[in-house]
């Protein structure tokens, strides 16, 4: 088959797996709407706290509550795609610990793709709303503005699942390792929410470097407001470098695969 | 032609151990022991196109273990095999188009959806035109008789309703040779025939290679021609079934349940039948069928005293490889 073929027949898969997904999310209606409109309050909630703090500081360290909003939207905006879509990604860990992925490694697709793929998180179509309610409100909607913050919604969900990716590959070679993934999801979740020029020093390299929650966290500075273009190629660069990390890292993972006898049922 | 061969399959995983308590755990965590496992040992096998294969064995014997690396799941440790001319784990891709897998404990259906949904995307995963995809599923939804339950949630589902739609999802890319680990685990009497029926078929009328785990003699006695034993990760026997069936398959088990004030005595005489065990009303009739048949052994009972109820059992295979274990020297076994 040549790559055009196949690259069709792997988008044909993913919008079948997608399709599946919502169908079983919408089997239990009230719950789907529940969850996300759930979220969507919880977020609410958070910038309804920044917009309390920035009324007694309307500026910190250059950033505006727009800023913030805007952090907020490209933020949870990109991470609500990414758990809709590839809703497995925080779940690499446990997938692979509990030995679960016989099922897609028995299938004749990518492994990685069809585990990422085949689930999707019902609570995360509430952030994604709510990234674009708050660029509605705030954001810039001229072309480029829009533009530049879809490239901001691609960057944020791409790198969150490329460093859970990363995270999740550790079970290949410590077993169960769960706790760690847990601990770099929530860590990189929390620190991508804050606006990245409160920290300083040591702290603010190792935004960049070892949890890169600092490429998102700068967006709305370095993408959003003005065009940096060399921020824009490091995170571009460094998403690209983690995503193919990821993949390479789960490729060499499941030679050591030891699967299990855990009872499994897809969802 | 040749299905499937493998060349001293081997296969080891270190496995950490603890002694018991707390203070083993605090001395594992200090100071961890390893120790090396060999859960498939120097595996021959060749499996010619077209055959329907039992792969046997006890609990750990390394079953699993095998299918899994034949499968291109898991890589072994040492050896060669080929599965369709494939090297499993080196081209699992091209390999998968070629080969279905049912996981007794691990479902490939979607929990909260219908089959029926399912079924569509396993078409996309294995690329069927949508012409080719409508006829197959049609002509299998037919033969396996799951039309009713095509649009009802897998969860709503009894087991046996859902393990037919497991292999008839299995069976959608035309397989030429299906892995079954354990297919009829947990059915009921009457559903477990009915799959054997059907995977025979198939096997009949497609041509389809069978590679089966159980531990259900019935299952090796109706759908298999060739039993393979392993036990402690090697080969310890590999025959014919029919072989196997005159030389170790040769005993049933008859469960009688008598009324109150019934005279036990009644039940001997019967040739070849013996009482092995009695608990309460309930009595365990050994049948040897080298000298009788169950039918007989029945027919006599029936006459002669007044039976509440009645079942035929197999032994379990357990009993079975133990036998088989008890009768070869150890050296006999592959290692």
């Amino acid at each position: 088959m040549s790559m055009a073929g196949k690259f069709g027949s792997v988008i044909r898969f993913l919008l079948t797996c997608w399709k599946v997904n919502l169908a079983s999310a919408l089997e239990y209606r009230t719950s789907f709407f529940l969850l996300a409109g759930m979220m969507f309050i919880n977020n609410l909630m958070w910038l309804f706290f920044w917009s309390l703090f920035f009324h007694r500081f309307p500026v910190i360290h250059g950033w505006r509550l727009e800023d913030v909003m805007m952090l907020w939207a490209v933020g949870s905006g990109g991470f609500g795609w990414a758990c809709v879509l590839f809703g497995n990604f925080p779940r690499i860990a446990a997938i692979v610990s509990s030995g679960q992925l016989d099922v897609y490694m028995s299938q004749p697709k990518p492994v990685l793709l069809n585990v990422l793929a085949s689930r999707m998180s019902v609570t995360a179509a509430g952030d994604f709303v709510f990234g674009i309610v708050i660029y509605a409100m705030v954001g810039n909607h001229t072309f480029t503005g829009a533009l530049a913050f879809a490239a901001g919604l691609l960057i944020s969900g791409c790198l969150y699942i490329s460093v859970m990716v990363i995270a999740g590959c550790f079970a290949f070679y410590v077993g169960n390792s769960e706790g760690i993934a847990g601990q770099v999801f929530n860590s990189f979740l929390a620190l991508s929410t804050y606006p990245s020029d409160i920290f300083k020093g040591l702290t603010r390299i190792a935004l960049f470097t070892i949890v890169p929650a600092g490429f998102i966290s700068y967006m709305p500075i370095g993408l959003l407001r003005s065009f940096d273009p060399v921020f824009a190629g490091w995170s571009i660069g460094v998403t690209l470098l983690l995503g193919v990390g990821g993949a390479l890292l789960f490729k060499a993972g499941l030679r050591r695969y030891s699967s299990g006898n855990a009872l499994a049922m897809r969802s | 032609m040749i299905a499937l061969h493998t060349r001293a399959l081997s296969k080891t995983f270190k496995v950490k151990r603890k002694q018991a308590g707390l203070a083993g755990s605090f001395r594992a965590l200090m100071r961890p022991e390893w120790e090396t496992k060999e859960a498939v040992k120097r595996i021959d096998l060749t499996v010619e196109a077209g055959e329907t294969v039992a792969f046997l064995g006890p609990n750990g014997a390394g079953k699993s273990t095998t299918i899994k690396m034949l499968t291109g799941i898991m890589h072994p440790t040492a050896g060669e095999a080929k599965v369709l001319g494939f090297v499993p784990w080196k081209e699992r891709n091209a390999l998968a188009y070629r080969i279905g897998t049912v996981f007794g404990q691990k479902s490939q259906l979607w929990y909260h959806l219908p089959p029926v949904d399912t079924f569509d995307l396993i078409s996309r995963i294995y690329e069927l035109t949508r012409g080719d995809y409508l006829t197959r599923k049609r002509d299998l939804v037919d033969r396996f008789e799951i039309g009713p339950y095509m649009n009802t949630p897998v969860r709503k589902l009894s087991l046996g309703e859902r393990m037919r739609c497991e292999i008839a999802a299995s069976m959608l890319h035309r397989p030429r040779l299906l892995f079954l680990d354990e297919p009829t685990i947990g059915l009921d009497a009457v559903v477990k025939q009915r799959i054997r029926e059907l995977i025979r078929e198939r096997n009949r009328t497609e041509g389809t290679t069978v590679f089966l785990t159980s531990h259900d003699a019935g299952d090796v006695e109706q759908l298999c021609s060739r039993a393979v034993v392993i036990h402690h990760g090697g080969i310890l026997l590999d025959e014919p079934v029919e072989k196997l069936k005159r030389e170790v398959l040769n005993r049933k088990t008859i469960w009688l349940t008598l009324p109150e004030g019934a005279d036990p005595l009644e039940l001997r005489g019967a040739e070849g039948a013996e009482v092995t065990e009695k608990n309460g009303r309930r009595y365990r009739v050994s049948v040897d069928l080298k000298r009788t048949g169950i039918e007989q052994v029945l027919r006599l009972l029936i006459g002669r005293i007044r039976i509440e109820d009645v079942s035929v059992e197999d032994p379990p295979l357990e009993e079975i490889i133990q036998h088989l274990y008890r009768m070869r020297k150890p050296e006999e076994v592959t290692t």
